[in-house]
């Protein structure tokens, strides 16, 4: 545990005094909904009544490989990463500080978004923001868990910036799923459907376990 | 390097595989020629005879891949990476076959060449997953390190698919795909053919796997060189062109 919180108090504390990630997420993430808009119809109100919440998730997980790829490079300089893995600590709790940290710039960026979002296109968020900042960490703890995993991984291969997205996309469909229809239940009826809230935990548990266990084998030198 | 049994396998099955498979692929060929032809879906109908059992080969080497992942992580015994290249590869084989099969079928009997029924879907998603495998393979230095991501990947990959499966079924598409086959949906005459084309492409999977197996196992005992992975930018400091 004491792991855990030492790796997030060190990437928190770096991240405070460069500010390289969340500015660069943050801009990225706000530059894609200004292209939204110009990438809509004229008159797409309609279109942004059912689609907004799969707008915003498209948002969220361009900007979450953007960060994740970020993710591990600082390690890679004066091989802290060799650091990390030397560390006399279990691995998976390595994972977990990381992990952690990765979900709490996601879920600062996804908040910024969702009110540049609610703001450009009047989206009428302000009343069920508690309830839907719920979804925005189930689906950032979902992305960061094995995201986290697979940036580990790809950060020590050729291509590492296009490695990610390939690893992560396809694997973290069912998140997608969840996050956009409960979000869209949630924009359009005002309620959290039940079925999409349980996917999204059980995913989210079942990444953070695998990728928990799997780490160790990433670190490994 | 050690062979393991696989390896071993690999290189006694050589000729039983070959000949089984001719044997079988010519039987094959006959009943699905003199089969009955569908009284409403007409000759496309006898896509039936390949594209189940070339789904079946692809998610067995699939499945091979993730086991073969494990028992390296677990036993650090390279044959079982081995095997994982090797089903991923064939698997890959055998999931195209399956995905270009499929719209041919669908276009002439749902009309349309493609639908985001969850089991579409999910074989989709698997074919993307076990290509970023195979990538990640190629662009990654060290066979060690290739070999321990691969297994990190392919059996994050694997459980990815029943929560895939879930998660669309749940809230996806319709779906519109037959279910698995029950007693008596064959009519009277295909029975035979199908059982064919499960086992000669079974086989033809068994076959493939064991040479790709064997292979890879003379390019480690005889120290070859791993084929040249792609061409990137150089990746360590100071290896630019000067």
């Amino acid at each position: 545990m004491n792991v855990l919180l030492a790796v997030l108090w060190k990437d928190l504390v770096s991240e405070w005094r460069t500010g390289d990630r969340i500015v660069s997420m943050l801009l990225f993430s706000v530059l894609v909904v200004i292209v939204f808009h110009f990438a809509l119809p004229a008159d797409a109100s309609q279109l942004l009544q059912t689609g907004a919440a799969g707008l915003l998730w498209i948002a969220y997980v361009f900007a979450s490989v953007l960060g994740l790829n970020r993710a591990f490079a600082l390690e890679l300089e004066n091989e802290a990463l060799s650091g990390l893995a030397l560390a006399p600590a279990d691995r998976g709790w390595i994972f977990l500080g990381k992990a952690a940290a990765n979900t709490l710039l996601l879920f600062l960026v996804q908040a910024v978004t969702a009110l540049a979002f609610a703001l450009a296109f009047d989206v009428r968020l302000g009343a069920v923001a508690l309830r839907f900042a719920v979804l925005m960490a189930l689906g950032a703890l979902g992305l960061s868990s094995v995201g986290t995993l697979f940036a580990a991984v790809a950060v020590r291969t050729r291509y590492r910036e296009v490695m990610l997205p390939l690893l992560l996309l396809p694997v973290m469909i069912p998140i997608l799923l969840g996050a956009v229809r409960a979000s869209s239940a949630l924009l359009e009826r005002g309620a959290l459907p039940s079925p999409e809230l349980r996917l999204l935990v059980v995913v989210d548990v079942a990444f953070l376990i695998v990728s928990f266990v799997l780490f160790e084998y990433v670190l490994d030198e | 390097m050690q062979a393991g049994v696989l390896d071993r396998a690999a290189a006694h099955l050589r000729l039983p595989s070959l000949l089984a498979l001719l044997a079988f692929s010519a039987v094959y060929a006959i009943a699905v020629i003199s089969a009955p032809e569908d009284a409403v879906q007409g000759v496309i109908q006898k896509i039936l005879y390949v594209h189940p059992a070339c789904a079946f080969a692809a998610y067995l080497g699939f499945g091979l891949t993730a086991l073969g992942g494990a028992l390296y992580l677990w036993r650090e015994d390279e044959q079982y990476d081995r095997l994982a290249l090797a089903s991923a590869e064939v698997g890959v084989v055998f999931c195209t076959l399956v995905i270009l099969t499929g719209p041919i079928w669908a276009r002439g009997t749902w009309g349309r060449w493609w639908s985001w029924d969850p089991r579409l879907t999910v074989t989709l998603l698997l074919w993307f997953v076990y290509l970023a495998y195979l990538l990640l393979r190629s662009f990654t230095e060290g066979s060690t390190r290739a070999a321990r991501f691969a297994a990190v990947y392919g059996i994050t990959g694997v459980l990815a698919i029943p929560l895939n499966y879930f998660a669309i079924d749940l809230f996806g598409g319709r779906a519109i795909h037959p279910e698995n086959l029950g007693r008596g949906s064959l009519g009277a005459g295909m029975g035979l053919p199908f059982a064919l084309g499960m086992a000669t492409l079974l086989l033809a999977f068994l076959h493939l796997l064991a040479r790709r197996l064997e292979l890879e196992s003379l390019r480690a005992r005889d120290g070859f060189p791993e084929p040249q992975a792609r061409s990137g930018p150089a990746r360590a400091e100071g290896s630019w062109p000067t």
